[in-house]
């Protein structure tokens, strides 16, 4: 980043701040106290993996954003490149013993970057459509029809329907890309007059469903596989038409002042349910975190974190309510990536596992270090590109070779492993967790309508 | 060129250092960078290195340490920086010479029962390469996920499981060296064991870095042993404890490995990221683990168990599946770290002691422990006897850290008093260079400096570690030899 796109004149205001934090909301002491440097974190992280260095570490970065505070650093240009290079994957605090919370401190202190030198030039500008102009638009959102071709292109889907590949497919994949639903309208709007979405059969509770922003408009597939089985199993969904989104993008850029505007007008709007249900990892962890947002408002902090304890994780929550299991053969072989913001972020690896492999068919294939980052933290690899495709192909060599599907909990993950298989040469279908639960349903239904 | 591969700087070193290294991406020298390079595992110390650079191969470390000694420039190695007692901490502002960039695991050879590693390949990664194969290396200290073997050659590392097979020295077959005059040498060329001559791998196997730089590393590995299992003992006393492992051994019993942790250790574990379910009030919890022919296990198993309850053990039991076992070991593994969650900082102390004396030992301890006011842990490698007492203190309040290090230094001093030693495996460094003098006369420590000199004729290579700085009547001796000579 060169000097010239960064404003380094604001003036910071008249709030008391730590050491050389001068700015409110600054990093939260307690979360290093914890940190006794230890470097077990070291291996974890995806960063230091591919540059060897310590600034690029967990450890490291705590130091760093420590020694702001202790005053022998500054918040300035140099201090960008370590805080803002992190993926914000949350490997290291599975690994640290210590439980740190390197995850919180890094947006914490990219907060502060960002109110002492607002991005401007051409990041700023792009930051700004992205962030402020977008992602909290659902309208704008939608009109921009052409990401969903996006989608299309980047999954084998396109790709194997143009080259006739199709022909050559074994029988049983031609079968599940026939039943592969197209991609519809977002059903945030397509559900705008419709209170509640019964459930099929006896009710057993009611559940509202967070629809996400990208996720609506380029995977409202996965937002109706999500509806099928949730009303398959008993529950009434309410899809709240004032929710927006769930403002991680922001709170990763450093944007916290629109996260916390984002973060209120959810739990306004889900003020009313007991149960929010969400199907992409990272929207979940951010709502599980949204206290964090408050910690200088005691009211809000108390709201927030009451808030989070109904915030849930699908493949949680289809796992604790219980499920009906499929009788549909899938017959297929796949294998599982972690999310980070599932794995690392909500301490979830098996439940959707053991959900996948309910379904009659799926043989499930050991992906190691299935629980390492992809490289697309949320909007990353589009601003760290370079670091984003080293991330990106230590976990394509990691994919076995003979699968024929790669299932994950979180749309991000979904694009950037997409992209990974069309780089690097691999067939494999991307689908999230539940797709492939409602796919099985589906291929139960049209079996009895056969038979009838 | 691209940005980012140009080196901002007007300092000639460090311009000239990245041609060597081949441009931006190896070299550090903005001081956010540097930071974090201050300290390793051991932060009482801190100093800003000069600039840190990523070499990629043995050449380029050769070029650098030529560069670093035509120019008078002080260097050092650094692994992945979790040493104890501050070996990779650049006191003169050293340039530091990272070496986790050599990470490959170059060769197996398994007819052979030995590996060749760069020297910034990970502890644990070799294991993981062999194991499907039936293999694994031996040494494992508890910070196996990050630590180099390069750093473990330097600081000749043990770990739980050295008990039975030894610490890293008795699993070096050859290295290669950077010497500090640029001079790549080879030592134990061809791993063959027990060359004729001086043990000059013994030598250079545990010498804190400041003899050279060893790039590259043979090891022994080992075949899988048929079985393993583990036992766990609570008691209600640490005399029973200690005396339990006494009698394990004098039984004949040679355990994998035999470790102890004390209360307020178990406290720190239990608060951690990897509980499982200690009880709070219980003086010492054992871990012992056999591992063999799968036959003979489960009568060394029954045999433990007995000694055990004969000792007043309050529940004594093995492992019931081996997901419980690992669980068991992640927990005493993260113990060092753990001691993060019941508070801010500690200080890891290292002693050796005879076994019987441990009861004696943990009361001088606690007594060191409330005359400070700061909270003492105890993890003890119980079967060979090094004690690792944990300082816990906070360093934000003022003189807080130096009641930590005056306490830490006591206990060695204990250690040392009941005819054990300051170091177990975690070496001098900066930390114990003034407590050299419990276990070493002047005139002892000067011959092991007149090694040094030898090999390190300038101290320019990690100078100011593993030996205090030498007192007056030693440094005169020396002015009068060097006028006799002249
Ligand atoms: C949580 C925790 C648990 C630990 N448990 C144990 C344990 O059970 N047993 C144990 O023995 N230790 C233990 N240690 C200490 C430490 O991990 C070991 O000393 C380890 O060997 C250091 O390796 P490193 O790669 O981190 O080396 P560094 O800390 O980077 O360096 C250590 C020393 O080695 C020198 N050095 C590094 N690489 C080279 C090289 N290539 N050539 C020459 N000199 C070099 C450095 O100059 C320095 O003096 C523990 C540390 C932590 C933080
Ligand atoms: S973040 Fe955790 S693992 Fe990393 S150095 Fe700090 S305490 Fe150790
Ligand atoms: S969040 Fe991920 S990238 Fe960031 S420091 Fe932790 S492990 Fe590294």
């Amino acid at each position: 980043m060169s000097v010239q796109e960064l404003d380094l004149k604001q003036e910071p205001p008249c709030t008391s701040g730590l050491g050389n934090y001068l700015w409110s909301d600054p990093p939260d002491e307690k979360k290093w106290a914890d940190c006794v440097h230890c470097g077990m974190c070291l291996e974890s992280c995806p960063t230091y993996e591919q540059t060897g260095q310590e600034q690029h570490s967990p450890r490291g970065r705590v130091h760093l954003i420590k020694s702001v505070a202790e005053g022998t650093l500054q918040v300035n240009e140099q201090f960008i490149d370590p805080v803002f290079q992190c993926l914000d994957c949350r490997a290291c605090t599975t690994a640290c013993p210590a439980d740190v919370d390197v995850g919180g401190l890094i947006e914490e202190a990219r907060g502060q970057i960002r109110q002492a030198m607002p991005l401007t030039g051409v990041k700023g500008a792009i930051s700004k459509f992205f962030l402020h102009d977008l992602f909290p638009h659902q309208n704008r959102l939608n009109t921009l029809g052409g990401l969903l071709k996006f989608y299309q292109k980047s999954g084998i889907q396109k790709a194997v329907r143009k080259t006739k590949l199709i022909n050559v497919m074994p029988q049983h994949l031609v079968d599940m890309e026939s039943i592969m639903p197209e991609v519809k309208e977002p059903v945030k709007k397509k559900y705008k007059d419709v209170k509640v979405i019964k459930a099929k059969g006896e009710t057993k509770q009611e559940v509202a469903m967070l629809t996400g922003c990208v996720m609506d408009v380029m995977f409202s597939d996965i937002n109706e596989s999500t509806i099928n089985v949730l009303t398959r199993n008993g529950n009434d969904v309410v899809i709240p038409q004032s929710q927006t989104c769930c403002g991680a993008l922001h709170v990763h850029a450093g944007d916290r002042d629109m996260g916390r505007k984002l973060a209120k007008q959810n739990m306004e709007a889900f003020k009313d349910f007991d149960k929010v249900i969400v199907n992409a990892a990272g929207c979940g962890c951010m709502m599980k975190e949204y206290a964090e947002l408050f910690k200088e408002d005691p009211e809000m902090h108390a709201k927030a974190e009451e808030f989070s304890e109904k915030v849930e994780d699908i493949s949680k929550f289809l796992h604790d309510t219980g499920y009906e299991k499929p009788n549909a053969e899938m017959n297929t072989r796949i294998t599982y990536h972690d999310a980070c913001h599932l794995a690392h972020g909500q301490g979830i690896r098996q439940q959707p596992r053991d959900i996948l492999l309910d379904i009659p068919g799926v043989d499930m294939v050991h992906m190691p270090n299935s629980d390492r980052c992809c490289g697309s933290a949320g909007i990353y690899n589009i601003t760290n590109p370079e670091m984003a495709n080293a991330v990106l192909e230590s976990k394509m060599e990691n994919v076995p070779d003979d699968v024929e599907m790669i299932s994950m909990g979180n749309p991000g993950c979904m694009l950037q492993m997409a992209m990974g298989v069309q780089k690097y040469g691999r067939n494999q279908k991307i689908v999230h967790t539940v797709q492939l639960l409602d796919w099985a349903y589906q291929k139960e239904d049209r079996m009895k309508e056969g038979e009838e | 060129m691209r940005a980012k591969d140009r080196v901002k700087s007007k300092d000639k070193h460090i311009l000239n250092l990245a041609d060597i290294v081949g441009g931006a991406r190896s070299i550090l020298y903005l001081k956010v960078d540097l930071v974090a390079y201050d300290c390793d595992g051991f932060t009482i110390h801190k100093h800003l290195p000069k600039a840190v650079v990523f070499p990629k191969n043995t050449q380029e470390v050769a070029e650098i340490v030529k560069y670093c000694s035509a120019n008078n420039l002080p260097f050092l190695a650094r692994g992945a920086g979790t040493g104890l007692s501050g070996g990779a901490i650049p006191l003169n502002g050293e340039i530091i010479i990272s070496m986790v960039r050599m990470k490959k695991l170059i060769s197996v050879d398994l007819e052979n029962r030995r590996a060749v590693v760069e020297p910034g390949f990970v502890n644990l990664k070799l294991t993981n390469s062999i194991s499907d194969k039936g293999y694994y290396y031996a040494p494992d200290p508890s910070s196996q996920y990050c630590c180099t073997i390069g750093g473990n050659v330097a600081e000749n590392a043990g770990g739980a499981h050295c008990l039975k097979y030894g610490v890293t020295t008795n699993h070096i077959l050859g290295l290669e060296v950077v010497m500090p005059n640029g001079e790549i040498v080879e030592i134990g060329k061809d791993g063959i064991p027990d060359a004729p001559g001086y043990d000059l791998l013994g030598l250079f196997t545990g010498s804190e870095g400041t003899l050279g730089i060893v790039t590259k590393i043979t090891v022994r590995i080992l075949k899988n042993p048929e079985g393993k299992q583990t036992v766990l003992a609570y008691f209600d006393r640490v005399e029973d404890g200690s005396q339990a492992v006494s009698d394990i051994i004098s039984a004949g019993i040679v355990p994998a490995a035999l470790e102890m942790m004390d209360k307020t250790a178990i406290e720190g574990v239990e608060a951690a990221a990897f509980p499982v379910g200690h009880p709070k009030d219980i003086e010492a919890v054992l871990l012992i683990e056999v591992d063999g022919i799968a036959a003979g296990i489960e009568e060394q198993i029954d045999q433990i168990l007995e000694v055990c309850r004969k000792r007043d053990v309050r529940e004594v039991r093995a492992a019931g599946s081996e997901e419980e076992r690992a669980r068991w070991w992640a927990n005493r593994k993260t113990g060092f770290g753990a001691m993060g969650a019941i508070s801010p900082d500690y200080l890891v102390q290292d002693g050796v002691i005879p076994r019987s004396k441990l009861p004696e030992v943990l009361s001088r301890i606690n007594q060191i422990s409330s005359e400070s006011g700061l909270r003492i842990a105890n993890i003890f490698h119980a079967g060979d006897g090094n004690l690792h007492p944990l300082v816990l203190f906070d360093a934000r309040i003022p003189g807080e850290s130096e009641k930590a290090l005056e306490a830490g230094s006591q206990c060695l001093k204990v250690c040392a008093d009941v005819g054990g030693t300051i170091t177990g495996e975690h070496g001098v460094g900066i930390e114990k260079r003034e407590e050299m003098r419990f276990v070493f006369t002047e005139e002892e420590i000067a011959a092991q400096t007149d090694i040094r000199e030898v090999f390190n004729p300038h101290n320019l290579l990690n100078a100011g570690k593993l030996f205090p700085s030498p007192s007056r009547c030693v440094e005169i001796k020396k002015e009068m030899k060097a006028q006799a000579i002249s």
